[in-house]
C-alpha cells in the first residue's frame, strides 16, 4: 500500500478524456466516450500504476448501455472509467489486448447484454447454455421471456 | 505425437460441482485448456432486480453455498452506504466473527480437498473433523451450518449471549493447536511436498497480468487484501496482518491459506473479547436513494465485488456480481500449460474454484483432433498412480 491517489493526480492523467470526480476518499470516477477508453485505460495503467482490473460493470439504463471499468493498484484507489453506448448500435473495440482479464468479462457482457466487442479473439457465448436462442439478451431491461420459446436445457427430441 | 482432446466432466465428483474440462494434451503434457462451467447458471442477477432489499438477501446468500455470508455482506455494506446508514459497532463485530468463521471453514475444507486429490487422506479426515468446530460455532451463532441468514440491511439478526462467547472462546485453543499441526504436515510431509512444490507456478507479474485475486494472488507475492486495502465491517479496528508468500505454486497457496487460518482465528478471538455493547441493528428504510457503489469484500477465495445501482425504488436497478473464481480462471488456463495431466486436479483445486457462483467458460486454444474420455475420479486416480510409479520426473 502506497497511499491513496489524490484527485489532482488523477485529473492530470485522465482529465483530457472527460469529467473527473471524487465519489469517496478511495473512489474516483472518470466519464469518457467509447473512442477514448483504450487510451484512458492505458494511461491509468502507466501513469497511475493501476495493475488490477476489478470488474467491468455493465448495465442497461433504458436509454443506453453503460460500461464501467474499475481499476486499482498498490495505492488502493479505485478508478472507475465509465462510458455509454447507444442501444441501437452497441459496439466498441475490445480492451482485452491491454487488459487480459477483460477478455472473460467482455464475453460475459456480450452474452447477457449483447454488446459486441470488436477485435476480441474469442467472443463466444459464456454464461447462458449453448441452446439459448440467438439475439435474446436477458439483462436488457426490455427483455421478457417469450412463452413457448425453449430457453435452453431442453433436448432436441423433447421440443 | 498428435494432440488429443481429453474431456473431463461435467459431473465432478471431487468438487461436487458441474464443470467440463476439455484438456488438449500432447502425450502427458497439457498444451491448452477449455473450461465449460455454464451448467449452473441460475439468473440470480436478473432475479435480484425483481426483489426488494429484504427479500434479495436470502437470494444472494444462495449465490454460493460456501461463501454465503460474503455475498450477503458485500451487498449489505454497499446498500448501507447508499442509504447512509450508521450500523452499530456490535453488529459490525458480529458480522466480522461470522465472516472469519466462514473463511476458516472454507480454508479448512479446501485443505482437506487438496490433501484428498493428492491421495493424502489422513489430512483429509483430520481437517474435516476439525472443521466441525467452526460449523458448530456457526450453527450456535446463526442457527445454520450454511446460508446463515445472519445479515440484513442495517445490522445482524441474532445476538451473542455472554455464555456463548465464553463457550466459543474455550473451543478456539484446540482448533489453534490443530492448525499448528497442519503447518507441520504441509511443510514436512513428503507426499504433500512432492505433489505441491513447483506445481502450477504463477509469477508475480503473471498473477497481476491475468487479474488473479485472493490466496492465489497472495501466494505469488501480490500484496492485495480487501480487508486491509478497502476495509469494511470491523476489519479496520482489529489487529491482523496480510499473509503472502513468494513461491507462487500450489505449495505457496497452501501456506497462505494456513497462515490465513491462524490470522482468522486471531480476528475471531479479538472480536469476541472486545465485542462492543449496544444494539445489533438499526431499522433500514424501504427505499434506497439514487446512487451507485462498487462494494468490495475479501471472500475466502479472493476479492468479491458487487456493483449496485439504485434508483429511488425499493429494489436494485442493477446488481453486477464478479466472483473471485471468475477472476482466477484466466490464470488457471495459463498455469496448466506445459504441466502434467496428473497435476490437473491439484492445480484446479488450488484456486479453490466455486463453480455455481461463477458459471463461465474460458477458452485458450482448440486444435484437437482425437477425443478420449476420462471422468474426474479416473483423473484423480491417474494422478495418484502416476506419482506412485514415477515420482517426480
Amino acid at each position: 500500500m502506497t497511499g491513496l491517489l489524490g484527485l489532482e493526480e488523477v485529473k492530470s492523467a485522465l482529465e483530457r478524456f472527460g469529467t473527473v470526480e471524487q465519489v469517496r476518499s478511495n473512489r474516483i470516477k472518470v466519464k469518457t466516450i467509447p473512442e477514448k477508453i483504450h487510451e484512458a485505460l492505458f494511461r491509468a495503467q502507466t501513469l497511475l500504476a493501476c495493475d488490477h482490473l476489478i470488474q467491468i460493470s455493465a448495465l442497461d439504463n433504458g436509454q443506453s448501455f453503460e460500461l464501467i471499468y474499475h481499476l486499482t493498484g498498490p495505492h488502493g484507489t479505485v478508478i472507475a472509467i465509465a462510458i455509454e453506448l447507444p442501444r441501437d448500435r452497441p459496439e466498441m473495440p475490445t480492451t482485452s489486448d491491454i487488459l487480459p482479464p477483460a477478455g472473460i468479462y467482455e464475453r460475459q457482457i456480450y452474452d447477457l447484454l449483447g454488446i459486441v466487442f470488436t477485435g476480441h479473439p474469442n467472443l463466444k457465448r459464456i454464461i447462458l447454455s449453448e441452446d439459448w436462442p440467438e439475439n435474446e439478451f436477458p439483462l436488457r431491461k426490455d427483455w421478457k421471456p417469450r412463452p413457448k420459446t425453449p430457453y435452453g436445457g431442453v433436448r432436441q427430441e423433447e421440443r | 505425437m498428435p494432440e488429443v482432446v481429453l474431456p473431463i466432466g461435467p459431473q465432478h465428483p471431487a468438487l461436487k460441482e458441474p464443470v467440463n474440462f476439455k484438456v488438449i494434451v500432447d502425450g502427458e503434457t497439457i498444451v491448452g485448456l477449455e473450461l465449460d462451467v455454464s451448467y449452473t447458471h441460475r439468473g440470480i442477477e436478473k432475479a435480484a432486480e425483481q426483489r426488494d432489499f429484504i427479500r434479495v438477501i436470502p437470494l444472494l446468500e444462495r449465490v454460493c453455498g460456501i461463501c454465503s455470508h460474503a455475498h450477503a455482506q458485500a451487498f449489505c455494506t454497499g446498500i448501507e452506504e447508499i442509504m447512509h446508514l450508521e450500523v452499530p459497532p456490535r453488529a459490525q463485530y458480529l458480522r466480522t466473527i461470522v465472516a472469519e468463521l466462514e473463511r476458516m471453514h472454507s480454508h479448512i475444507l479446501w485443505l482437506g480437498v487438496a490433501a484428498h486429490v493428492v491421495g493424502f487422506n489422513t489430512l483429509f479426515m483430520w481437517t474435516w473433523r476439525d472443521r466441525e468446530t467452526t460449523q458448530d460455532i456457526l450453527e450456535e451463532m446463526t442457527g445454520n451450518r450454511m446460508n446463515y441468514g445472519m445479515n440484513e440491511v442495517g445490522g445482524v439478526r441474532r445476538d451473542l449471549k455472554p455464555g456463548q462467547i465464553s463457550s466459543i472462546l474455550s473451543r478456539l485453543p484446540k482448533l489453534e493447536e490443530q492448525i499448528g499441526k497442519y503447518v507441520g504436515m504441509v511443510r514436512g510431509e513428503e507426499t504433500m511436498l512432492l505433489r505441491f512444490r513447483g506445481i502450477g507456478k504463477l509469477s508475480k507479474a503473471e498473477a497481476l497480468k491475468y487479474g488473479t485475486v485472493g490466496p492465489t494472488a497472495r501466494a505469488s507475492g501480490v500484496d492485495y487484501d480487501i480487508r486491509r486495502d478497502d476495509p469494511s465491517i470491523a476489519y479496520a479496528e482489529v489487529p491482523w496482518k496480510v499473509v503472502t508468500d513468494t513461491s507462487g505454486d500450489v505449495y505457496g497457496r497452501t501456506l497462505v491459506r494456513i497462515g490465513e487460518l491462524q490470522e482468522s482465528l486471531g480476528i475471531i478471538r479479538y472480536c469476541l473479547e472486545h465485542l462492543p455493547e449496544g444494539k445489533i441493528g438499526i431499522p433500514a428504510p424501504k427505499v434506497a436513494p439514487r446512487g451507485e457503489i462498487l462494494s468490495r469484500y475479501e471472500a475466502p477465495r479472493g476479492e468479491l465485488v458487487h456493483f449496485i445501482r439504485t434508483n429511488d425504488t425499493d429494489r436494485v436497478e442493477r446488481l453486477d456480481i464478479r466472483t473471485p473464481t471468475l477472476a482466477n480462471w484466466t490464470s488457471v488456463t495459463v498455469s496448466l500449460v506445459n504441466q502434467n495431466i496428473a497435476d490437473i486436479p491439484v492445480i484446479v483445486a488450488a484456486i479453490d474454484p466455486c463453480l455455481s457462483c461463477t458459471s463461465r467458460i474460458t477458452i485458450l486454444s482448440e486444435r484437437g483432433r482425437r477425443t478420449a474420455e476420462m471422468t474426474w475420479a479416473q483423473l484423480v486416480d491417474h494422478g495418484q498412480r502416476f506419482y506412485r510409479k514415477w515420482g517426480r520426473s
